[in-house]
């Protein structure tokens, strides 16, 4: 039986459509529209345990809802899911002493206190064995090396230490299923590196399932997998990360080093051409025509060398949530 | 794997102890902080107590033949003030944040632990300073009583009993507050945002803080029934003061029959208050991170 299964599952808020202007907004005291905001579109989804999944998805698009759907904090508009056989929003003591929540942007540690108060706190509230709680708590600061750290107030640490600490207050009482929601937002290269790589040994360590927002490529293509598209409250594309571009990337990079003298004129009959700085030259194509464009291209021009390659991942999502962001359509209701 | 009922459930006080031990360490950091919200409320509570001075010169009761006169006052208004700075110290502070956590989405977390939300939100703070005011009133009672038991006229014995009765009907005092409270806090989750919390909280409990003998003629008497039975708001402190401030016998029998109500209003606001609580979580949205 998978750890997560998510069936149908749809979310839409009432919000509230504010119009520009004073007038309108004394109108709005008493004639007001709302618009039914589609949060999250009838998804399904099975995740096994141990999995390490990442969402991918322009701001808006869902994840973030799905994570506090499957997390309890909020009920779904229709649909089902079953998290290690939970109903998530029953809220059940049982479900919620088995998993937790990271967000990037909020933070739950007493903000004027050191964070190993809130560690107690946790420990008394999830019931954690005194032995265990050292023990996992001495555990987690020695591979997150903030030992020193412990006993200064959370409003002075810096971003990179306090989000280490969320990090730890969320694995002490040793959860099966996590999720994390942009956990490296806002951090330095260094910080979200030492995050990056603390998740990884501890997901391999543990074997725990893990599901993953994130707006860094870097975190997913280190530490997932399996990905997750999401745009406009629907799953896009459910897969291996080198199979976004193979799904929707039609196109192939050409790059080309010309021999000395051969002039580039003429090379855009054959294909699209990203740049030119001569002796090198870009050229982009669409993925089926290569063979026959690369052998009239060796007939016609004195080439050095050539590398076909797929395009830049980050290209490829952005692109995608560009085309999901055109062709999303919300209801407006009066 | 079943795991056992007992562990299911966190030792809440345990939980309740370490959340007034951090308030506390919270308190003692911003140190001038606490020492100048002291003495607010100590001079507050002293110029309280100069007004009512002020008003006993000029009349010996409160309304005619109501049996409030100076020192049974004191008894009462030592009762208004314990009840309310228990209140405060306990409950003010997260009604408040409760309303932050909810346009912050902070909320999230608490829905998250292992733990009944409503007992997590409504002791995660406790503000150490309002407890001066408890002293306070335990004085202003102490002084009250002390004189209507030593008065050379009709000086009156207190029976043990109502040693006993007095914390109970304090406490359920307390208890309808916290649940009013609790109530209009709640409403922050259908309302975005609820500013007039303090006012209104103000306006209602402000009935509570007169004897009620007071709106029993006239045009007072909806007001009488609708803060003592639609929001019981003048039980709270009059059932404790009344308790204390006259002898325990004779008593009419409406009187026991008030009491009664006050046990039954207290479980009733509490059940109402959990109701409202779940309700509104229901219907929470978490604030988009």
């Amino acid at each position: 039986m998978a750890i997560i299964e998510i069936e149908q599952l749809s979310k839409s808020y009432r919000v509230y459509q504010k119009r520009e202007g004073l007038s309108s907004a004394i109108r709005g005291l008493w004639r007001r529209q709302y618009r039914e905001v589609d949060a999250v579109r009838s998804i399904d989804l099975r995740v096994e345990q141990g999995e390490f999944v990442a969402f991918l998805g322009p701001n808006g698009a869902g994840k973030t809802t799905t994570l506090k759907l499957l997390s309890g904090v909020i009920y779904p508009t229709s649909g089902t899911a079953r998290v290690m056989g939970y109903v998530p929003w029953e809220r059940s003591n049982e479900y919620r002493r088995r998993f937790a929540l990271v967000m990037g942007q909020k933070n739950q540690l007493w903000w004027d206190l050191p964070a190993q108060e809130s560690f107690r706190l946790h420990q008394q509230i999830y019931r954690i064995e005194l032995e265990q709680f050292k023990k996992t708590l001495a555990e987690l600061t020695d591979l997150l090396s903030v030992g020193e750290l412990l006993g200064r107030p959370v409003r002075e640490l810096s971003l990179g230490e306090r989000m280490k600490m969320e990090l730890i207050a969320a694995l002490l009482h040793s959860p099966e299923v996590l999720f994390l929601d942009e956990p490296t937002i806002g951090l330095d290269v260094v910080a979200q590196h030492n995050i990056q790589q603390f998740l990884k040994y501890y997901q391999q360590q543990r074997q725990i399932t893990i599901l993953l927002t994130s707006h860094y490529m870097k975190d997913v293509a280190a530490l997932c997998r399996r990905v997750v598209v999401i745009t406009s409250g629907a799953i896009k594309y459910d897969g291996s990360l080198v199979g976004v571009i193979d799904k929707f990337s039609g196109s192939k990079i050409l790059r080309l080093l010309l021999a000395a003298g051969q002039s580039s004129d003429g090379l855009e009959r054959f294909a699209e051409v990203e740049s030119i700085d001569l002796p090198k030259v870009v050229l982009r194509c669409r993925r089926g025509e290569i063979p026959k464009m690369l052998s009239s291209i060796l007939q016609q021009y004195q080439i050095e060398d050539v590398a076909v390659e797929d395009p830049p991942l980050e290209q490829v999502i952005a692109n995608l949530f560009e085309h999901a962001a055109s062709d999303s359509s919300n209801q407006v209701s009066l | 794997m079943k795991i056992a009922k007992s562990v299911e459930h966190p030792n809440y006080i345990q939980v309740f102890a370490t959340f007034a031990k951090n308030s506390l360490i919270r308190n003692m950091m911003f140190r001038t902080n606490f020492v100048l919200e002291s003495i607010s409320s100590a001079s507050w509570a002293l110029m309280n107590v100069g007004f009512y001075l002020i008003v006993f010169e000029h009349t010996n009761s409160i309304g005619r033949d109501t049996g409030w006169e100076k020192y049974e006052f004191f008894v009462f208004l030592g009762t208004t003030w314990l009840i309310n700075a228990i209140v405060q110290a306990f409950f003010m502070p997260n009604a408040e944040e409760f309303s932050e956590l909810i346009r912050t989405g902070g909320l999230d977390f608490a829905l998250l632990k292992p733990i009944d939300t409503q007992f997590l939100v409504s002791f995660r703070k406790v503000e150490w300073s309002s407890l001066a005011n408890v002293l306070f009133g335990l004085v202003l009672l102490a002084y009250g009583v002390s004189h209507l038991v030593g008065r050379s006229t009709h000086p009156w014995q207190i029976e043990p009993i109502t040693w006993l009765l007095y914390p109970v009907f304090v406490f359920c005092g307390v208890t309808i507050l916290y649940s009013l409270m609790t109530c209009l806090a709640a409403t922050s989750i259908w309302l975005g945002r609820n500013q007039t919390l303090y006012d209104f909280w103000f306006y209602i409990t402000n009935f509570s803080r007169y004897p009620s003998e007071i709106y029993e003629t006239g045009w007072g008497l909806p007001l009488w029934g609708i803060f003592t039975f639609a929001i019981p708001v003048l039980v709270v402190v009059n059932v404790p003061a009344r308790l204390l401030a006259q002898p325990l016998t004779p008593r009419s029998p409406s009187e026991w029959a008030l009491a009664a109500y006050t046990l039954l209003a207290t479980v009733a606001s509490l059940l109402a208050s959990r109701w409202v609580f779940q309700r509104a979580l229901r219907s929470y949205r978490s604030a988009s991170s």
